[in-house]
């Protein structure tokens, strides 16, 4: 008997669900962005704003990495619905706060999909993943960097008007 | 409704239960799947489809349903020919049909990896 099912899809069901919820979870990070980036214009961040427009275009790429992988796998990417996303902030720092935190939950949902191609030894989806993990090790670094300036400049007196200047300045250069 | 297609090609056994069948053509790439009454085909996007709209149904939550709808669900599935009208005491045998074939498709995949790889 043939085995089907693999020769509609290089990708198993389940790891085509797992990426599905993956371009979800990148939609959604775009969306909320988006939100960080109003808010933080509105409140006469501007630098920051510009560093959020940018995140939320690359998350924007992420999504659409995914959503064409699963495609040319042979399998069915699925058009995220976007709901929920928070418009408010208390605080310039409660926003990039979030930021890391966001960052956080996609490297842990990376890291889980890896973990089920190790399992089902899915090595060509786990070759594509290595671009995402190493992404995700420059956007913890930034988000982090971003969150230092608060310790490092305060936010007393022009505090967040100097902050706000730094995070433009954020970069994250490697060698390894 | 479509109807009982006859066998123009070889047929392997998938599943059986004492309710239905699924077989496989390896020619015409697709399942039969024998159940309710009829024998539908399927290709693997409608395959997908079917286990999937009979796993979203909450067998529990229908069953505890206290109203006085006769308990019946159609599944319907987009782009696919075909349309089941059933009861729940059939809905639980086609999930159990359902179950019992990926597992066999899935024991089949694995043969194909360790024999032929
Ligand atoms: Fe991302
Ligand atoms: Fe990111």
């Amino acid at each position: 008997m043939k085995d089907l099912l693999r020769i509609k899809s290089l990708i198993s069901t389940e790891i085509e669900s797992l990426l599905n919820q993956q371009i979800k979870k990148e939609a959604y990070s775009s969306s909320v962005y988006l939100s960080m980036a109003s808010w933080c214009n509105r409140n006469g961040y501007d630098f920051s704003a510009d560093y959020f427009f940018k995140q939320a275009e690359e998350e924007r790429t992420h999504q659409l990495k995914f959503f064409k992988y699963v495609l040319d796998m042979g399998g069915n990417s699925v058009s995220p619905d976007v709901t929920g996303i928070k418009q408010e902030y208390n605080s310039f720092r409660e926003v990039f706060e979030e930021a890391l935190d966001q960052e956080i939950s996609v490297t842990n949902s990376i890291k889980n999909i890896y973990a089920r191609c190790m399992k089902e030894q899915d090595f060509v989806t786990m070759e594509f993943l290595n671009w995402f993990l190493k992404e995700q090790r420059e956007e913890e670094y930034k988000a982090r960097r971003a969150l230092e300036l608060f310790e490092v400049i305060g936010e007393e007196g022009t505090g967040r008007w100097q902050i706000d200047k730094h995070v433009g300045d954020i970069k994250y250069n490697s060698e390894a | 409704m479509i109807a009982t297609l006859t066998q123009t090609t070889p047929w392997t056994d998938v599943f059986k239960t004492t309710k239905g069948a699924v077989y496989q053509s390896d020619e015409e790439r697709c399942w039969y799947v024998d159940f309710a009454g009829k024998v539908a085909k399927f290709d693997h996007r409608c395959l997908l489809k079917l286990r999937k709209a009979v796993y979203h149904i909450d067998i529990e939550q229908a069953l505890l349903n206290t109203t006085k709808d006769p308990d019946v669900e159609i599944i319907f599935i987009c782009a696919c020919d075909h349309c089941y009208v059933l009861t729940l005491v059939q809905i639980i045998a086609l999930k159990e049909l359902l179950e019992g074939t990926f597992v066999m498709l899935e024991l089949n995949h694995i043969l194909h990896d360790k024999l032929y790889a």
